[in-house]
């Protein structure tokens, strides 16, 4: 038998969980299916639960200074509606589930569910996300990468509760999502894209590309994105087969019941010289 | 007059299920219920050793063999009676029915459940077609593993392939298919008027009844079968429901209370019988001239742990098998092998989608081989009044492929696309032909089945008719009462027409095999126009009407030789599509249908059939993979088991091409099964075009498509 917790305030959710061990629940979306039982049992939660969507700030999506602020529990439809939010990111959304799962599931939650599928997180990698923890008496903020450790796992602490996602609002003329699902909509991915770059005078400024269910985490390499910055048009042309073998090298998928891995390998790396040719080259020329 | 039955009216079923009045079984308060939950193989072949059950607390129950009756058998009495009820020392597949453990609390029932031990010594298991033919393991059936083979020879195939100038060949494969109803299998059965009554979401009331009473050892009559609201079916609820029905039977004879046997989507996804997988092997011979001269053509469809109605489904797939062509030599081999695979069943088209799929991808790659277009190549062997049939009888049908095709020609442009696409790797656009047989195969309507109808005035402007066929989404109880109503001058609202009760309806057969409009439609105009002579006897004057097959069609269901079927529906798929370059996905940009269902009795319910059929064929040929990994189907959530939605395919341009059939209601032909059979090689075909490759296996996936590039 387990209790189920429904603070009204961040505080008291933090109180809460500083005293036992539980499972936040936002949405419910993923957590639901996961621990779904026979009809007319109740689902198998394997701990406590602490219902978070009765707290009211952290609803809340807002601007401070150049970073998005999104609460753990804003919508997938909030994040949607709301102006500011990176173009990448509004398509990754967009592409989850159907309407009525975007109405209650939250990004907190796609976040803390970790699948190496979930498609918000492969453009918040692009886009340079961090969450932030809190815990009674603190928070940290750690980059998403560091949040995420695997599939299905995070480093939250005990205590802590995700409460907010921070995405620095950087120029960016070029946006790119892709995701290739089961079917054209309400799917599970077989892999995805995400690209962000700046380009500056004919160079580029600053690039991101991520590479989401082609690995336990999102693929993303600061180090061949750094090799990338600063060349001009010229100069990526003669990269570019390099380049192409960089992530081919990385690029290490799985077979599974939705896709394969030679599939998945090929794709990404389709998507990927797509969007170098007829993306990037081109804002350059 | 046709112009009038035709014309749409409101559903009779549209506003309880828009609205959600409309009661299923899980809707139903039968007041203090028990829960069952089936006991299931864990292991896909395997000896069982031993079985601990905890010690129960009172209430609660374990059902198995030794609970069925002394009179009765352990076997479920469908079209072949070699599936158990309950395994007793061997299971040959994940999932086979083992015991009913039963109880007020489903909680506790769960817990109960996951203490209940059984051991088991596990044998090799055989999954496939290749690894059933090759007895892998040691043979499950028989010696060879094959519940039965069939040939049919027309002419001399021998001798073609002896003189043929040159000889194309091909194997093609299909998979299991889901049928992906809305409401899951379900249904309860209680213990009144003492003896059993099983309430079911269900296509075949008297199906069940045969198997229940069957099992327990009594008369027909002596167990009821009650229909409620059905929410879906395509064939899934054709044999299945037997599947859980006899033990829930034998668990109320012994327990005498009510019993609520539910499943949940993940339990049906996983433990419901699929459409059997295909693997054809055709060969065509060809003279100097290019002309086709022969043809032989090898089925092996896979059924599973059980036989079932395997060998008719198999019968059809054959009957099938050469599509819309008159081949002058020709030789069909059937075999359906035996595997520990959940056993394969009904699922619309039983049999004829997977051997139209092989037979119109190969003649397109025979034109493809003799630099021509699919269609003009098809055209030249379209067949015709009077040709003769694969089981040499005349075609009795007068076929209107070629005004069809000028339709579907003109709708889509596909004469004109098929060349402009030539050598574009990203268009392609692609058609198939095909018939579908209305109603039982043969003389099977007259042996096997022998439906009755009944009417009954009710009123002075109502009648009542009273037939065993069950609306489960196809618009049957709107049809069959315009059908009345036409004969007897009535509007179609005043006739009445129930969810089907054995106590009530006489036996006018299954919900299946396209044949309740053109069969049971039939006999209720006939019935009807009886009716009417007597309406002036007042209400309560009664008329019935038994099924009689038209004298001019004959059959040996020994031989398979005669008239396979009195008439066919006839259909024409074009499906254009765009692939894109970096992730192989297929957009499908256009879909154009040309039908000839006879007369359509109802021009939007028709449509829905059109719709709801092709879409449903396209998920078979692009995305409704369905694997089998450690005898487990591996796609066993709605998540991964994938069907179109409305954003995957366009909407479709369709028109009737009328050509009435003497014996159907006001010209009425089956259509059901018809509207999904030409789908998954029309699709098939486009994606062969553009990709310059010949495809040979649905599902057409992405994967697959690169694979073709490489």
């Amino acid at each position: 038998m387990v209790n189920s917790y429904r603070p009204t305030t961040l505080p008291e959710a933090l109180k809460l969980m500083e005293t036992r061990d539980m499972i936040p629940f936002a949405g419910g979306t993923d957590l639901m299916v996961k621990y779904q039982s026979w009809k007319g049992t109740l689902p198998r939660f394997p701990k406590d639960v602490l219902f978070l969507n009765h707290i009211p700030s952290l609803k809340k999506i807002e601007v401070n200074g150049e970073t998005l602020a999104i609460g753990a529990g804003a919508t997938l439809s909030d994040v949607i509606d709301y102006p500011r939010t990176p173009d990448i990111l509004r398509e990754a959304v967009l592409s989850i589930a159907a309407p009525g799962i975007r109405n209650i599931a939250t990004l907190a939650g796609n976040i803390c569910n970790a699948s190496p599928a979930g498609d918000s997180i492969c453009a918040l990698y692009a886009l340079d996300a961090s969450v932030i923890l809190s815990k009674s008496g603190g928070e940290r903020e750690l980059p998403l990468p560091e949040f995420i450790t695997g599939p299905g796992k995070t480093s939250l602490g005990r205590g802590e509760l995700l409460t907010e996602v921070r995405i620095p609002l950087k120029e960016a003329n070029l946006q790119v999502f892709r995701k290739v699902g089961t079917r054209k909509a309400n799917a599970l991915s077989k892999l995805s894209f995400s690209a962000v770059a700046e380009i500056k005078g004919g160079t580029i400024d600053g690039i991101a590309l991520a590479f989401g269910a082609v690995g336990p985490t999102v693929v993303r390499s600061k180090e061949l994105e750094k090799k990338l910055t600063g060349k001009t048009l010229e100069e990526i042309k003669v990269l570019y087969k390099d380049i192409i073998d960089d992530y081919s090298a990385m690029i290490v998928p799985i077979d599974d019941q939705r896709s394969t891995a030679v599939y998945r390998k090929q794709v990404a790396l389709n998507l990927l010289k797509n969007f170098l040719e007829s993306g990037l080259l081109k804002e350059m020329q | 007059m046709n112009d009038e039955i035709r014309k749409s009216v409101r559903r009779v079923d549209a506003v309880a299920k828009a609205s959600g009045l409309a009661k299923y079984i899980s809707d139903y308060n039968f007041g203090d219920i028990l829960y069952a939950r089936l006991v299931r193989s864990t292991r896909p072949r395997a000896k069982i050793i031993s079985i601990t059950v905890p010690e129960l607390p009172d209430g609660y129950y374990y059902v198995d063999h030794r609970d069925i009756p002394e009179k009765g058998k352990n076997r479920i009495q469908m079209i072949k009676d070699d599936w158990k009820v309950f395994a007793e020392d061997e299971v040959r597949y994940v999932g086979e029915t083992i015991a009913l453990l039963i109880g007020p609390d489903r909680e506790k029932l769960l817990s109960l459940l996951s203490e209940i031990k059984i051991s088991y010594e596990d044998q090799e298991p055989a999954y496939t077609i290749e690894e059933g033919l090759a007895c892998k393991g040691g043979a499950i059936v028989g010696d060879d593993n094959i519940y039965g083979e069939y040939n049919l020879v027309k002419g001399d195939p021998d001798t073609a392939f002896n003189n043929a100038a040159r000889v194309i060949e091909g194997t093609y494969r299909t998979g299991f298919q889901e049928h992906l109803y809305m409401e899951p299998q379900g249904m309860v059965g209680t213990w009144e008027g003492g003896r059993v009554n099983i309430y079911a979401s269900a296509q075949c009331p008297y199906y069940i009844q045969k198997s229940v009473s069957g099992a327990l050892g009594v008369e027909g009559k002596e167990v009821r079968i009650k229909q409620v609201t059905t929410g879906g079916a395509f064939g899934g609820k054709e044999h299945f429901p037997d599947v859980i029905a006899v033990p829930l039977a034998v668990a109320v004879n012994k327990i005498k209370k009510p019993v609520e046997l539910i499943f949940d989507r993940i339990e049906d996804i996983s433990y419901t019988c699929k459409r059997h997988p295909s693997r054809i092997t055709i060969k065509t011979a060809l003279d100097k001239e290019n002309n086709i001269t022969g043809m032989t053509i090898d089925t092996v469809i896979n059924g599973g742990g059980y036989e079932s109605s395997t060998l008719i489904v198999l019968q059809r797939a054959l009957l099938h098998g050469i599509g819309v062509y008159n081949i002058p030599n020709a030789h069909v081999r059937g075999r359906a092998v035996a595997t520990n695979t959940f056993p394969s069943d009904a699922y619309r088209g039983f049999g004829a989608p997977q051997g139209l799929y092989a037979i119109e991808m190969h003649m397109s790659q025979v034109a493809k081989e003799l630099g021509m277009f699919p269609a003009d190549f098809k055209r030249k062997y379209f067949i015709k009044n009077g040709d003769m049939t694969i089981t040499n009888a005349t075609m009795k049908d007068t076929v209107k492929l070629e005004e069809m095709f000028a339709a579907a020609d003109e709708m889509s442009g596909y004469s004109k696309k098929i060349r402009e696409y030539k050598d574009d790797p990203y268009k392609g656009i692609g058609i198939s032909f095909v018939n579908h047989g209305g109603g039982f195969t043969g003389n099977g309507e007259q042996e096997i089945i022998k439906g009755v109808v009944k009417m009954k005035r009710t009123g002075e402007n109502s009648a009542a008719l009273y037939v065993s066929n069950v609306e489960m989404g196809q618009g049957l109880q709107t049809v069959l009462r315009k059908i009345a109503a036409k004969e007897l001058g009535l509007n179609y609202t005043d006739i009445e027409y129930d969810n089907p009760d054995t106590d009530i309806v006489p036996d006018s057969g299954p919900t299946v095999a396209s044949r309740s409009t053109m069969v049971v439609g039939y006999l209720i105009q006939e019935c009807a126009k009886k009716l009417k002579t007597k309406w002036d006897e007042g209400v309560g004057a009664e008329a019935e009407h038994h099924y009689k097959h038209p004298s001019e069609f004959k059959w040996d269901q020994d031989t398979l030789q005669g008239d396979a079927y009195p008439t066919y529906g006839w259909g024409i798929n074009v499906v254009e599509v765009e692939m894109d370059k970096d992730t192989y996905e297929v957009k499908t940009t256009g879909i154009w249908t040309v039908f000839d269902v006879g007369i359509p009795m109802d021009d939007t319910i028709m449509y829905g059939q059109v719709s709801g059929g092709v879409v449903q064929g396209l998920g078979y040929a692009s995305i409704e993979k369905c694997e089998v990994l450690d005898g487990k189907f591996r796609q066993h959530t709605m998540a991964d088991y994938v069907i179109p939605t409305s954003v995957d395919f366009p909407q479709i341009k369709n028109r009737f091409i009328d050509n009435p059939y003497k014996y159907g209601p006001s010209g009425a032909k089956g259509a059901g099964e018809l509207v999904f059979d030409a789908a998954a090689p029309a699709y098939a075909d486009a994606v062969q075009q553009l990709a310059g490759k010949n495809i040979y296996d649905i599902p057409v996936t992405p994967e697959m498509i690169m694979g073709l590039e490489e």
